[in-house]
This record gives C-alpha cells, structure tokens and sequence, in this order.
C-alpha cells in the first residue's frame, strides 16, 4: 500500500502529463461539487396564494423523505387511499366529463371549463343568460378518490376554499350534487358553506393540517402534507431520519431486539394508544374547549400517536358521564346532534368513525383488541394488483377475512363453531363479523358493519330500531322467529311482541316504517348476497321498486344498487337523483316493466312479507305500515 | 501456476458465474417473483443487480490482467496487487449478493460490510496493476 500512495510521487511519468492529470481530475470533483450544491441550494417555485399550501412545521419532513429507507412501506401507503385523500391543483385523475360540464342545481348553473392544466367553473342563476355567467373560480384542490371524487374551488378570499356543489361517484361514472351522496332531508339543498375544509376538514384530510383562520372568512392554511400520509401514524420524522444516517445505528437496531425510539409504531403500541393513532381522524370527537379548538387551527394538532389521549380533543362517547358541560353544549347548539351519529343505545351509526364503536367493544375492554387486530396499513403482499385488492377492501390483513382475527382470542369456539352459531360451518351465518358487527352503520352510500362488538337481540330492534344481526340476514322473518331463536339457542329472555313483531317480515317493516336510516340499511341488505340466499330474492323486488321512490335521495341510490343485484336488473338505469314528477314516473315505468318481462310466474313469497300470491301489495298492510313511517330527519355526516 | 494463468482461470470462471446470476435474475423476473421485483424489496434486487453487474466487470478486469501480464513485457505485478485483484473479484459482488439476500426495507444485510473490503482491494489492486505497467513501459 505503501509502494502505491509514493508512486505518483517518485514523477515516473512525465511531470506536464501528471499535471494535465491531476487538474482534469481536480475539475471534475470541482464539477460533482457544484452539482450537488445547486441542486441542494434549488429554491421551490413561489407558492399558489388562492389555496392551502404544503409548507413543513418542525419537525415534519414529508413521506418523500420516508421513502428512501421505507420504500415496501411506502409503496402501500402509496396504493391507500390515505394518500389520496387531499390533492392540491392538477394532481389528481381529473374525471374526463370535467371538461365542458355543464349541471343545474338549487337554482344555480354551473360551467365547467378547461384552460390549460387547470379547471375553472362559472355560474349563474338558472336559465340566465350565456353572458350572466360569474367570474372563474379555479378548481384547486380534490378530495376522496375512492368511493367519490369531491372539488374545491378557490374563492380569492386567502387560502379559503368553497365546495364545488356537485360530486363525482367514480363507480358511476356519475355527476351528483354533493348532498345526495349523504344522508340528509330532501329539503337540504347544500352541505358546506366556503371556509369549512379550511376549518374543518383539513385536520383529517391532510397531514398535520393548520387551518390558520385570519379573519372574516379569509384563510391562510397550510398542511406538513396533503393527504393522510406517514407522519400522521408515526409522528413527525425528523430526529428519527438525522439520528438514522448512522449505518451502525441502523445495523444494530436491525439485528438487536431493541425497538427504535426515535419513531412511533402503532402496530407495536398498546391497544388504547395504537387504536387512538387510528382514532385521532377516526372517531366522534369535540374541542375540549374554544381554546383548544383556537390553538388546533393556528398551530396543528398537538396530538401525537403513541399518546393515549388529544390534548385538543376528547372522544365524544353519548353514554358516558365524562366532558359534560361540553356535551351540554354540543346539545344546546344541534339537538340531533347524538340522535345523527349514534343509535339510541350510544352506538355508532355513522361510518368513518369506528373508534367510538371499538372503544364500546367488549373485546377493547381486554386490553389487547385495536384496530390493527383486524386491519394492516402496510401489506406484506406487494404487487400492484394485491395492493389495489387491499385498499379497496377496507385494508383488511388477510387473516381478518375469514374468522381467523376472533378466534386468535376465542379459540374455544372454533373447536364447537356450528354448535355455537346453529349455521353450518361454510355459511355466511358461522361468520364471527355477520353476527356480532353486522351492517348497521351507514356511510359514503353504504352501508358498514358496525365496530362495536355485540351479540344480536330483538332488545336492540325493539328499543333503539337498529336492525338485529339475524334479520339483517333473515329479512324474510318477523322478529318473534328471531326472538323464539335466540331464546331456545343462547337463553334470551323473550321479550314482548306486537302482532306485526310477530308476524310480519322484518324486511317489510323496516323498509316500509323506518326511518330514513333503517330504511337505507335495510334496501343495502336486500342486494347483499348472504341475505338475498337467506330470504330469497322474489319478494325484493317490489319493495326495492317501491324503496326507488323513497323521499331521501341516498335511500333511492341504495335500493337501485340493490336492485341491480338481482337476476335481470343488472343492467336497469335508473337516475336517482330526480325529483318530483319525474322520479314517480320512472319508477312506474321500471316496476311495470318488471312486472310485465321479469316477474317469475311461478314466484313464492314469504308468508309475511306482506305480498299476495300474484306478488301484488297486500295494500292493507302496505298503506298502513307505510302511514307508520317514522319521518324524523335524519342527517348522517361521515 | 503463473500470475497471469490465474488471473484468466479465475476470469473466466468469475464470469460464467456472474453471468449464471443474470440469468438466474432473468428467470426471476420472467416469473415475476415478488421476492425479488416487490417494491418492498427494491434493495434486493438493487443488491442482487450490482453483485451480478460487479462479479461481470471484475471477472473481465481479472481476464484483463491475465492478458496484460501476457502482453506487456517485463512487467512484474506485485504479489500483493494479483491477490488484491482476485480478492475484489470475490468480495464486491459476494458482499452485494450476501447484501440482498436479508434486507431491512432500505438497508442490504450485513453481507454488505464485504463490499468496503473488496472496494479497497480493487482500488488497491488496479492502482498497483497501473504503477507496474507504468513502470514496464517506463523501463
């Protein structure tokens, strides 16, 4: 090695050659070195003022930074919808139909145009004027991406955005105005009024969002990062990046048992803390006080995952005797406040929000069930298409799609399953999720099992007017058959029944006497197979027809899904968003068709599902179920 | 055996070998094995890719040298150098193989502390193999 480093200097070669050598190699490390400073030292473009911004807080330094060392991890945040949950400007698959669109809604008409990379929307009263149209207002940011597709218009007041009163249902490939896709009274016309992303939705739609209110309705917000993205689970990265340059640092804590403590894992931490890394976005919460609410929106959350409580928030639980005076309040200023987001017993009815339910949970009471007993954000299985199948599934590991999440606790019960559930073993009903988180909350026109576990009673549908498990299977069946089953098979005590209790279809009832909710749930149910197979499939379709004309727009969008699962209606085109006169007639049109075409002569009905032989209403019962009809409002907001 | 012998048998042996691995890469590839082309195992098939472009190069660096110490006369490789040159046609891209076959997301395994070594070989060895060819022709 010796003989090598004084080689060059015993000048072998000629001294004029040495030298060319050694300033051509001088000038290229001085190259390398200009290099990387000018692009370390580039500076960003000046950033858009009509909209939030992505500025880094301390602390924070993006999931692009993440990526280097993370890259599997990464990858599947990436496929989430997680990510997709903000997108600023041109970012996102704009829906071809954008371009030159031109909608009515709640008196107003909008125009879509396209000019250059960006979309701008003008309006103006209904059937004014080409020239009365508004000034432009730039589409500037989207939100969702996987059920619906909602944007945000700058409105030239800061940062303060306005919504685009229509969504996009991507399944569809259909435009609706935004208040349809929610469950809400048909006499709502809009949902969001300017600067409510700015103060509300940028806390769960971005990561570490500030919505920094200036004054009036003027905003400056800014966000560490659009959408929900690493450092939202695992706390800001910054000391663990600076402190992980160490190649032995990083080495020892891979091959050592030691937990790295510069950064937070919410599939290692304990249930409360791992679930409420979840529960921070997901889950009925309030501001603990104006305070707080005032310091979330200038400064960001002061929440951190692997802590085991908001220092802004607290979950907003109807049945538990914490956080009075701000629940009295909460009261004072929406009395459906609790009524919209929770079934009379204090369970979750809204999606999105599974927090509230999980907490409720017997399971969470052992103190090792959380979210990510049943769920996974980073999947081992890698490939594009298992990727995709994964974030549309609800980012589910594999092991929950079967029984296997409950029976890692409840093993018992594999060993005695047909005994324990009176189903056979393949059947939907021997499935732990069928029975005990059946599909009672409703969401982003959907409906969702509940994430509170539970056991079906009658009590639950008698008292709170939930749909039980075993009828939202069995729709055929009235409840005294569910009440004689869970009093013979697991000592129920047998409650008290009306006539109809015990004679009429669950089915029939819900449809025809619930409220909107019910309702939803239950035209949701009669297009999923499990209880389509239990109930048979005759006897829906002249209720779901009849469901088509339900006065709440999102019941009507439920029904025609459902509708659309049975034999010859696959293709039946129903436009759900109509109103009136209109909406009645293709209604009419759609079940005489059906009547006419479809209707299998030879059909039998369930005894009280409430039809006669030829499949016609037994009106009797029909007229007076529906007079029954619980109208209250009902405004579920996911 | 002479200097020169040994730098082509391992040569070119060195490369059927590396040239083996591409292939084996090939076939990964062709079935698409998540193992190998996940995005969550880029480091693998980063590693795996070097040991194979590197194993390639150092087996025609080392034919290189048998040839040159067949073709430049009086030239005298030092011991140390014919070793060092062998020593990175083993190391480099067994560090690199090693490296991808356990990998922690953005890190290779500790395979790759064998990659600084045959590094310093390689340097070693070249700068050694250039001083003696300078000096033959010099002489």
């Amino acid at each position: 090695m010796f003989d090598l480093l004084t080689a060059f200097s015993r000048r072998r070669v000629p001294a004029g050659k040495s030298r060319r050598a050694a300033w051509l190699l001088a000038a290229g490390w001085a190259g390398w070195i200009v290099l990387a400073l000018a692009s370390a030292a580039e500076a960003p473009g000046p950033l858009p003022a009509n909209r939030p911004v992505e500025q880094l807080t301390a602390g924070y330094v993006s999931s692009a930074t993440c990526r280097s060392c993370h890259p599997g991890n990464y990858a599947s945040w990436h496929a989430s919808f997680h990510r997709t949950m903000t997108q600023p400007g041109a970012a996102p698959k704009f829906p071809e139909s954008l371009d030159r669109l031109e909608l009515t809604h709640d008196g107003r008409d909008y125009r879509v145009e396209h000019v250059g990379s960006a979309y701008q929307v003008r309006q103006r009263v209904h059937g004014g004027a080409t020239t009365e149209y508004s000034a432009p207002q730039q589409i500037v940011l989207t939100t969702g991406s996987h059920h619906l597709q909602i944007f945000w218009l700058a409105t030239g007041e800061g940062r303060t955005l306005v919504q685009f009163p229509f969504a996009y249902i991507l399944a569809e490939k259909m435009w609706v105005p935004v208040i349809q896709t929610f469950m809400a009274p048909p006499e709502f016309k809009n949902i969001y009024t300017a600067g409510e992303w700015n103060a509300a939705c940028i806390n769960c739609h971005t990561t570490q969002g500030r919505g920094r209110f200036v004054s009036g309705n003027t905003f400056d917000s800014q966000a560490a990062e659009f959408g929900i993205s690493c450092e939202s689970c695992h706390a800001e990265g910054a000391d663990h990046i600076a402190q992980n340059r160490n190649p032995l640092r990083r080495f020892a804590l891979h091959l050592g048992d030691q937990r790295d403590p510069t950064i937070v894992n919410p599939a290692r931490l304990k249930a409360q803390a791992s679930t409420l890394a979840c529960g921070q976005c997901h889950s009925i919460a309030a501001f603990k006080g104006m305070e707080e609410k005032i310091d979330l929106s200038q400064h960001g959350s002061k929440f951190r995952p692997g802590q085991t409580e908001m220092p802004q928030k607290f979950i907003l639980q109807p049945t538990t005797d914490d956080h009075v005076a701000q629940k009295r309040e909460i009261l004072q200023r929406n009395p459906n406040y609790f009524s919209d987001r929770f079934w009379g017993d204090g369970m979750t009815r809204v999606t999105g929000r599974e927090m509230n339910g999980v907490l409720a949970s017997p399971c969470f009471k052992g103190g090792e069930f959380s979210c990510v007993s049943c769920h996974e954000m980073h999947p081992r299985a890698g490939d594009t298409a298992a990727l995709a199948a994964w974030a549309d599934g609800h980012q589910m590991t594999v092991s929950a799609e079967s029984n296997t999440s409950c029976l890692q606790c409840h093993p018992k019960i594999a060993a005695i399953l047909t005994a324990h559930t009176h189903h056979p073993a393949e059947s939907a009903g021997s499935s732990c999720y069928n029975c005990h988180m059946p599909h009672t909350a409703f969401g982003l026109m959907g409906a969702l099992r509940s994430h509170q576990v539970s056991s079906p009673s009658v009590r639950e549908t008698l008292e709170y007017h939930r749909p039980n498990a075993c009828n939202l299977c069995h729709l055929d069946k009235p409840l005294g058959w569910t009440a004689e089953k869970l009093t013979a098979w697991y000592g129920q005590p047998a409650p008290a029944l009306s006539a109809d209790d015990r004679e009429l279809a669950t089915g029939t009832r819900w449809l025809l006497q619930g409220d909107a909710g019910l309702r939803a749930l239950t035209a949701w149910s009669m297009g999923w197979a499990p209880a389509q197979r239990a109930s048979g499939r005759d006897w829906l379709y002249p209720y779901l027809f009849t469901s088509l004309d339900d006065p709440y727009a999102v019941v009507r969008f439920v029904s025609w899904k459902s509708l659309q699962s049975l034999p010859g209606l696959g293709d039946f085109k129903f436009t759900y968003t109509t109103e009136g006169a209109p909406l009645h007639s293709a209604v009419q049109a759609g079940y005489q068709n059906w009547w006419r075409t479809m209707r299998a002569p030879g059909a039998t009905f369930p005894a009280g599902a409430g039809l006669l032989p030829d499949g016609h209403f037994q009106q009797d019962i029909f007229v007076r179920l529906l007079r029954a009809r619980d109208q209250s409002p009902i405004f579920i907001v996911e | 055996m002479s200097a020169s012998n040994r730098h082509l048998r391992f040569g070119w042996w060195s490369l059927f070998a590396y040239l083996s691995l591409g292939l084996g890469l090939e076939v990964l590839h062709g079935f698409k094995l998540g193992w190998y082309l996940d995005v969550g195992n880029e480091m693998r098939r980063l590693m795996f890719t070097l040991a194979h472009a590197h194993g390639t190069l150092l087996a025609l660096v080392n034919l290189a040298a048998g040839l040159t110490l067949r073709f430049v006369k009086d030239l005298v490789l030092p011991r140390y150098a014919s070793f060092s040159l062998i020593a990175a046609g083993v190391l480099l891209p067994l560090g690199f193989l090693l490296g991808g076959i356990q990998i922690y997301g953005g890190d290779p395994g500790v395979g790759i502390v064998l990659v600084p070594i045959g590094g310093f070989f390689l340097l070693y060895g070249v700068g050694a193999t250039a001083r003696a060819v300078t000096r033959a022709k010099a002489d």
